[in-house]
């Protein structure tokens, strides 16, 4: 009673939205096997060729570990400031948290195109310009707030008295926190991390004015890639994307599973 | 919030000792907590906007450059389509997203996870690599057309891709996971004891959605509305892969005038409308829901 049901119709659409979410991806995947060189779908023949292409490609690999700094280097940045906002917004009260807020909610959602021309210009007085570290702090800005999202929703379900328990028994407030509560948080601020991470893999505007073209991270070479050529090299690039994507996202799974919620 | 009111109860008749106390004063715990976050996002957000919008904007001609912008037929047509596009998308996913949401709010546990990670699923896929399978698909020989060959709905390919269909279409299959898992959190927080009470007194199930369910999920409607609405806005990719000459946006001008036509000075004049429109919006979603909701606040 008080709940309803889920009808026939219901489910129907549930099942053509999935469709609609997931068939795309199913045929990028199918295209990056195609032995042809243009791209149809059903593809005509299975190859491997266009992974040999990329894999064996200087600038394809490059993207790739760039890709991989600029990200790791952003998720750090963003759990070293993130967390402990997460604990100053969820244990305190203070002048200005509307404010401050605020200010996340406009860290994350600022259009990339201005965070991009403005970023730009302030790096050409401060020599940050074709820096990974600069495009890393330029993309902790759009990371730090899932972080902070994250590590506030875990801790708002931690039990204080853990860490109150630990304090009493005469660990400093600094070790309760290390040693006892962060333990327990950890996988909300992992998957803060994920999420800051692949944020940052996936930008492109602030790439393309950051970095150039000198040094291309994978969004850029796949940009650069899908406007010129019409070969599947790209679905097979992406296709390795999918891959990383899938992996990260079972792993924000079983940290959740484990963790004892599965909602996001 | 709760950690101080029961600092006490927590340890009847001991005292904490005063270190130990979550809820201190404001001091020099929360300076700590707060600075580095809010020194990254004023040094690497706030202050390089107000320099480019101080530097583009100062001079005599600023006010004669706004209306050079907002009389020319061009930029007025992109910030209408802009809009347009970004409205169209809201709608449909909302449309589209609010059933799955209600499902997945009253599925069992079980359709709720599943359903719920393939949702997730493509949340994680590169935006590029998104709109990339809709070029594929909508292709002139791509398998939608050959499907509507076959079925006989026409007769020979026709021109699917850049049009404004091809763009909402790529937008709509990529802000949807955020749309539904937006109006799902909010669901959660209807309390299925209300509906119990409607169905006691007799309400049918049309009823009860209508009179209870339907107006207390209003607010997460509105929320979500808004989130996916600001996030279209700033849209480039999907429209600059699936989209002609007559859906571009504005993120797409203001890049070609910053990076091609190097002319900073539009560029910039172009954004603080754009970013004016955003701010507007954030601060009235603050203001209704206020972000405390994301991390799970009730």
């Amino acid at each position: 009673m008080g709940t309803y049901k889920i009808t026939f119709s219901m489910n129907l659409l549930v099942g053509l939205v999935l469709f609609f979410l997931l068939f795309p991806v199913l045929v990028v995947v199918a295209i990056s096997f195609s032995s042809a060189e243009f791209l149809t779908f059903p593809p005509p023949g299975l190859s491997l060729r266009w992974y040999e292409e990329i894999f064996s490609s200087y600038d394809w690999v490059n993207a790739f570990w760039i890709t991989i700094k600029v990200g790791l280097l952003t998720a750090l940045i963003s759990v070293v400031l993130g967390v402990p906002a997460a604990f100053a917004i969820i244990r305190h009260s203070f002048f200005g948290k509307d404010m401050f807020n605020a200010l996340i909610l406009a860290a994350l959602i600022t259009p990339p195109i201005i965070k991009a021309m403005s970023i730009y210009l302030f790096y050409v007085e401060l020599g940050l310009n074709n820096t990974i570290f600069g495009l890393a702090l330029a993309h902790t800005v759009s990371g730090v707030p899932f972080v902070v999202i994250n590590t506030a929703a875990s801790l708002k379900s931690y039990d204080v008295n853990l860490e109150r328990a630990a304090c009493v028994h005469g660990a400093s407030p600094l070790r309760s926190v290390l040693v006892i509560t962060l333990p327990v948080i950890w996988a909300g601020v992992l998957v803060g991390a994920v999420f800051a991470f692949m944020q940052s893999a996936q930008e492109l505007i602030v790439s393309i004015f950051v970095l150039g073209t000198v040094n291309r991270p994978l969004a850029v070479k796949l940009w650069e890639g899908v406007q010129v050529s019409t070969d599947p090299s790209i679905a097979a690039a992406s296709t390795v994307l999918i891959g990383v994507a899938i992996l990260s996202f079972l792993m924000v799974v079983l940290i959740k599973r484990r963790d004892g919620s599965l909602a996001p | 919030m709760s950690g101080q009111a029961d600092t006490r109860s927590a340890s009847p008749g001991a005292e904490i000792a005063p270190r130990c106390r979550l809820s201190a004063r404001i001091n020099i715990r929360l300076l700590v907590l707060l600075a580095p976050i809010s020194l990254l996002i004023a040094l690497f957000l706030i202050l390089p906007i107000a320099i480019m919008f101080n530097r583009a904007l100062t001079g005599e001609d600023v006010i004669a450059a706004y209306v050079e912008v907002l009389r020319s037929p061009v930029y007025t047509t992109v910030f209408l389509t802009t809009l347009k596009i970004s409205a169209l998308t809201t709608i449909i996913t909302l449309l589209l997203g609010y059933p799955v949401a209600f499902a997945l709010r009253f599925g069992r546990p079980r359709y709720r996870a599943i359903v719920l990670m393939l949702i997730v699923l493509p949340y994680w896929l590169d935006f590029i690599v998104r709109s990339y399978s809709w070029m594929i698909l909508l292709g002139r020989k791509g398998i939608v057309n050959e499907l509507l060959i076959w079925i006989g709905v026409i007769d020979r390919p026709v021109k699917l891709l850049y049009s404004l269909g091809s763009v909402v279409t790529g937008m709509v299959q990529i802000m949807l996971p955020m749309m539904i898992l937006t109006l799902f959190a909010a669901m959660l927080r209807i309390d299925a004891r209300l509906m119990d009470a409607a169905s006691i007194h007799g309400a049918s199930r049309w009823r009860s959605f209508a009179r209870v369910f339907l107006p207390l999920s209003l607010p997460g409607v509105y929320g979500a509305s808004l989130l996916v609405f600001v996030t279209a806005l700033g849209f480039y990719i999907t429209p600059a892969l699936l989209g002609g000459t007559s859906e571009t946006m504005i993120s797409q001008s203001m890049l070609l005038l910053a990076s091609e036509l190097l002319d900073w000075k539009t560029a910039s004049i172009a954004g603080t409308l754009l970013l004016f429109v955003t701010s507007i919006l954030v601060l009235v979603y603050n203001r209704l829901f206020s972000i405390d909701r994301l991390w799970g606040g009730s």
